[in-house]
């Protein structure tokens, strides 16, 4: 038990989210068709950015993991009332929020496997671009995860929380330079998409892998804001269902 | 360890509302559960039962007043009492992308049980619940009363403590609701202490050695289902069709409670026949039947558990 925390039952939850989920195996394959999409796309109308797309992929999906979480956490929690089953048990409220966001990691992690085979083949990372893309990537996760897990407590019907899951996928995943490079965003919004999660770890690992430079003080100011986000966040997470294990 | 499995004084809760007053769920709830007892909160729709559960099972906050569970507060001591409960949801269903027989062994290995045991006990509670046949079938394909079945069973087959079940027989069919009632009966003979909501009155009657009657918040009667019927002053009941408009003929044989249309008179032996003969004289239907729980509650609360 460190900092209070327990995860007595945690790596059960976990396996048993990663269970649903490869019951689930549909889901794991849709949710490759828009980055997909973009991919071909891309790959058509200009190829020359096709590593930064298939960065943005790996991104958006890891993303898009958590957003995952929002709907799993949401409908597990208000459809089938497993949450007073799992809170009302050993099983910890931290164990039950990273056992959920754990799972969908595990569960949708092939298809991005494929898309960095895909990057391999036509644009090989170095080491340090991929220790940059596999830390960048497990902080997008924890940022993502967090904020699925914290909006999917704040509703009690599932249909008012689809258009959440759909708003803050294209606000973080699409919007902002996660599929292109920061050399297309105006320079008076650059300080704002250095900031923002998912444009950050994309400008970072894009960076590292010689596809984009960025000056010493964007790259530190994304680098900073993403590791600050995903720490402040998660242990943010690690709080509120600590909270929201008990109603008041 | 204390010697009540679950004790609650004076429990009252209040659930805020931004727009205009709260709703008061609990106004002063006081129970106290012994090991291995198997006792019914028994309520119509609203009276704050599950409220009381998910308290006592430490899923929400009270607004005041204190439960123990095993000497534990429940408030307070959240992560000494959760190893000692488990919970059947109301409406709770099963992971529908799991099957049965995953459901209850995943959830064994979440609260820890080995992976032996967890099978063995996984294997024993699907037998029990008549779920071996479709143990493999996601529960998605499951009838509606076989995922409750599924989610009992989940239950049980961590024979906790303290169980607290919120209308577990919901949609069940009566032979699961016998096999139900077997299996608590079994899990408190093993030293399991059981906490169930129901608004079945043959089941609380059936199934708990000792019951609370729960009306907007307070408990209004707190004993056996014989000390229920013998408090409302009679052993049988004559229930008379279309009785309601004629009250005055009945008052000075016995209590009288009013249901909808129809009247009953609590009464003794002694009394009958000169009830069936004013009954006859003014062509009303009349039947005689020994006093159910259905008149006690009726007595007790003043509405039929059914009623809105």
């Amino acid at each position: 038990m460190a900092l209070g925390l327990r995860w007595s039952g945690s790596g059960a939850f976990f396996a048993t989210e990663i269970r649903v989920q490869f019951h689930e195996w549909l889901a794991i394959v849709t949710g490759t068709l828009t980055p997909g999409a973009l991919i071909v796309f891309v790959a058509i109308l200009a190829a020359d950015l096709l590593p930064v797309t298939l960065i943005g992929a790996l991104v958006y999906s890891m993303f898009l993991i958590g957003q995952r979480v929002l709907n799993e956490a949401a409908y597990i929690r208000i459809d089938h009332k497993l949450n007073e089953l799992y809170h009302a048990s050993p099983l910890s409220p931290e164990g039950y929020f990273v056992g959920i966001a754990g799972g969908m990691l595990v569960a949708y992690l092939p298809p991005s496997l494929v898309v960095l085979g895909i990057l391999e083949l036509i644009h090989p990372l170095g080491l340090v671009a991929g220790l940059t893309l596999a830390v960048c990537l497990l902080a997008v996760w924890a940022v993502s995860s967090t904020i699925g897990y914290v909006v999917s407590t704040l509703f009690k019907d599932m249909k008012t929380i689809w258009p959440y899951s759909a708003l803050l996928t294209n606000l973080f995943g699409i919007l902002p330079p996660v599929f292109y490079p920061l050399s297309k965003v105006p320079i008076e919004w650059r300080s704002l998409v250095l900031i923002v999660p998912t444009s950050a770890a994309a400008i970072l690992v894009n960076a590292a892998a010689g596809l984009e430079p960025v000056t010493r003080q964007e790259g530190t100011v994304a680098a900073v804001a993403l590791a600050a986000e995903a720490v402040i966040l998660f242990v943010f997470g690690i709080y509120w269902a600590r909270r929201m294990a008990r109603e008041r | 360890m204390t010697e009540e499995a679950l004790l609650a004084r004076d429990v009252r809760k209040v659930y805020r509302s931004r727009k205009g007053p709260g709703v008061e769920a609990l106004r002063g709830v006081s129970l106290s559960i012994r090991r291995g007892e198997r006792v019914a909160l028994l309520g119509r729709n609203g009276a704050g039962k599950t409220t009381f559960l998910r308290i006592a099972s430490t899923l929400l906050i009270p607004t005041s007043g204190r439960i123990h569970a095993f000497g534990f507060d429940v408030v307070d001591e959240p992560e000494r009492v959760r190893p000692l409960i488990a919970v059947v949801p109301q409406e709770g269903k099963p992971f529908f992308h799991l099957t049965p027989r995953e459901q209850v062994y995943c959830y064994l290995r979440a609260r820890g049980f080995a992976r032996d045991t967890a099978r063995a006990r996984t294997e024993e509670a699907l037998a029990k619940m008549g779920l071996e046949e479709v143990g493999d079938r996601l529960s998605v394909t499951l009838s509606g009363g076989q995922r409750q079945r599924a989610m009992v069973a989940t239950v049980m087959a961590t024979e906790a403590p303290l169980m607290f079940l919120d209308e577990p027989t919901i949609g069940l069919d009566p032979f699961a609701r016998r096999a139900v009632w077997d299996m608590l009966r079994e899990l408190t003979q093993k030293g399991s202490t059981v906490l169930l909501t129901t608004h079945y009155l043959d089941e609380a009657e059936a199934l708990s050695e000792r019951l609370y009657i729960v009306e907007e918040g307070r408990v209004l009667f707190e004993g056996t289902a014989e000390n229920a019927k013998r408090q409302i002053g009679g052993t049988l009941r004559v229930s008379i069709e279309d009785g309601g408009h004629q009250r005055n003929l009945f008052e000075a044989f016995g209590q009288l409670v009013e249901e909808g249309n129809a009247l009953y008179v609590i009464t003794g032996p002694e009394r009958i026949h000169e009830i069936m003969d004013v009954a006859l004289r003014n062509r009303l239907s009349a039947t005689v039947g020994p006093v159910t729980l259905e008149e006690a509650f009726l007595t007790i609360v003043g509405r039929s558990i059914d009623a809105e």
